[in-house]
């Protein structure tokens, strides 16, 4: 199968690949997220028992307590966080952890170039941050 | 590009010290990350002081390798000294009460450091109210006013009921923007940001507070990302308690900063003034069977004994302390239950000189202030057997962390289940 390029907004530059993890849900950020292992402990996120370390972590947006932004810009000091980041929609929420966590970040997917439905957990996504661009390879 | 003034400049430039300085840069970075063109000033802030449980990442740290680390995100240590002189500055929930920590399960050296993280605010500027509920300390935002806070009710409060104009930014932004005074003129500080987008129709009559609490987890578990509700029903038993539940609700389940509700909320008096000339993307309707399924996932199944029984969820006002009063007045919690209350420490002190305090005590319970169960953390609650909370935002905060039976009722069952010692399901909430 052929690589999938899709194209948002890239806001903190700089060039990852890396395994995804798709989250539809999103996540809670306060009380939803170990911030030592990066491990998501949602009560009732589907993706509950997956680590966010060293992934790139595809959400629609935020979701919950204001307290969002930090459990994910903290694991840049525990070594837990993603290694870039694609968001469907930009929120506040959103726009501090990437600028908390500084790593390659592409926002603003337009419509039908949503990475939360185009993308699936084991892909191998290639995030450009310069570009806005991510190239997908089917993981399975 | 993100547009400055001259005295933004001034301050980006260095102009007003390094810690400014290094706010407003982070405050330009955000904006350019939203798009933003500009930035607006900032005359309240709510900010989340104290030594959190998630600050355990950086270990032994001092207070100022810490703040610059994690919420200035810089390596070189800039200390924490002063906040913008325009912002009404006040302190959000802290992992300790004011005064007690045997009771919580803390050591009095944690007690202590969040003592001294606390102080360290104060000396800054902060004005320490430790509550998640800034506007029971008189801190309530007028139409069009710029706020920040660390709390996403009273996000969706200030932007919904009072017109006023906040972003959920987080913790860390609403350091900086209470420091250089500024943040980005984006989202909810514009008009367009406050388009109602989505139609929601509740076919159900909430009543009590419970019904607004569970109606608005129920709404807020259906919204898509970016979402700023128009919520049309039978609202007769409106009042600011149960808006604020539903507001909590809402915004815990779902990223909404903003909701509508015609006729109610600031902004708009019918739902066209509410949708502003555009159509809204999505619609549905809920009502007492959704309600419902959404009670059945969050309260657990069955009966058993209780260990904690917890009241305040956003933190009690002075008539919600006075109701706890009057329903534990001649009657004893059971043996190894643990009733508490929450609120603010002025709360407090009227509850004390109206002799709420002394009713609730003598019936076995107490009233802390300023935090509540879920900032407190695990190794107080892992000793209960059973968990009723009278919110599901606390509820479920838990629910994440302790895997304890946690229920959920309201403040009359909430009660029951103190004096008996036992869930039972008479207690389980119904739409009456």
């Amino acid at each position: 199968m052929e690589d999938q390029v899709i194209k948002g907004r890239g806001v903190i530059s700089g060039r990852v690949e890396g395994v995804a993890l798709v989250c539809p849900a999103s996540i809670t950020g306060w009380g939803g997220i170990d911030p030592i292992t990066g491990i998501i402990k949602d009560y009732d996120n589907p993706n509950r028992g997956e680590s966010i370390k060293g992934k790139i972590l595809v959400l629609p947006g935020s979701k919950g307590s204001n307290g969002w932004s930090c459990y994910f810009s903290i694991t840049r000091v525990s070594g837990a966080n993603p290694k870039g980041m694609l968001i469907t929609n930009v929120d506040a929420s959103c726009a501090v952890a990437v600028v908390g966590l500084g790593v390659p970040a592409i926002v603003d997917f337009p419509r039908g170039s949503d990475p939360c439905l185009l993308i699936h957990d084991g892909d191998v996504v290639v995030v450009d941050g310069d570009t806005g661009i991510a190239i997908i390879t089917c993981g399975s | 590009m993100v547009k400055l003034t001259d005295e933004e400049r001034r301050m980006f430039d260095g102009g007003k010290g390094r810690l400014r300085q290094r706010a407003i840069e982070n405050i330009v970075r955000y904006a350019e990350v939203l798009g933003a063109e500009s930035l607006c000033t900032v005359t309240k802030a709510t900010v989340f002081c104290g030594r959190h449980s998630y600050l355990d990442v950086c270990g032994s740290d001092g207070f100022d390798a810490v703040f610059s680390k994690v919420q200035l995100g810089s390596d070189e240590i800039i200390p924490f000294d002063s906040i913008s002189p325009v912002c009404s500055t006040q302190s959000c929930v802290a992992p300790c009460d004011l005064t007690s920590w045997a009771p919580l399960s803390q050591s009095e050296e944690f007690f202590r450091l969040n003592q001294d993280y606390l102080r360290r605010a104060n000396e800054a500027g902060v004005t320490i109210a430790g509550t998640c509920s800034p506007y029971l300390n008189g801190w309530i935002p007028l139409p069009g006013e710029h706020f920040v806070t660390t709390e996403s009710g009273m996000t969706m409060l200030g932007n919904s009921l009072w017109g006023a104009c906040c972003n959920s930014d987080g913790i860390e932004a609403a350091f900086w923007s209470a420091i250089c005074g500024r943040t980005p003129r984006w989202g909810k500080h514009v008009r367009e940001g406050r388009r109602g987008n989505v139609a929601v129709h509740v076919s159900a009559t909430p009543n009590s507070r419970m019904d607004w609490d569970v109606l608005g987890k129920t709404v807020g578990d259906r919204l898509p990302s970016g979402a700023v509700p128009v919520i049309s029903g039978n609202f007769v038993h409106v009042s600011f308690n149960n808006i604020r539940q539903f507001f909590t609700a809402l915004a815990v389940s779902s990223n909404c900063e903003m909701c509508h509700i015609p006729g109610i909320t600031y902004d708009a008096r019918t739902r066209e003034e509410a949708f502003d000339g555009i159509s809204p993307e999505v619609s549905f309707s809920v009502g007492f069977p959704e309600m419902l399924e959404t009670y059945e996932k969050i309260c657990s199944p069955g009966e058993g004994p209780v260990g904690l029984v917890s009241l305040g969820c956003p933190h009690y006002d002075i008539y919600q302390i006075k109701r706890a009063a009057e329903l534990v007045k001649g009657r004893h919690v059971e043996k190894d239950v643990t009733l508490q209350v929450w609120t603010t420490y002025s709360i407090l002190e009227m509850a004390r000189v109206n002799g709420y305090l002394s009713t609730i005590r003598d019936a076995g319970g107490e009233i802390y202030t300023s935090t509540c169960p879920t900032t407190i953390g695990r190794p107080f609650l892992e000793r209960f057997p059973g968990l009723v909370f009278d919110s599901l935002k606390q509820s479920g905060s838990v629910r994440s962390s302790v895997s304890s039976p946690n229920y959920l009722a309201d403040v009359e069952g909430c009660v029951d289940a103190a004096m008996s010692g036992r869930w039972i399901k008479e207690y389980r909430w119904r739409i009456r």
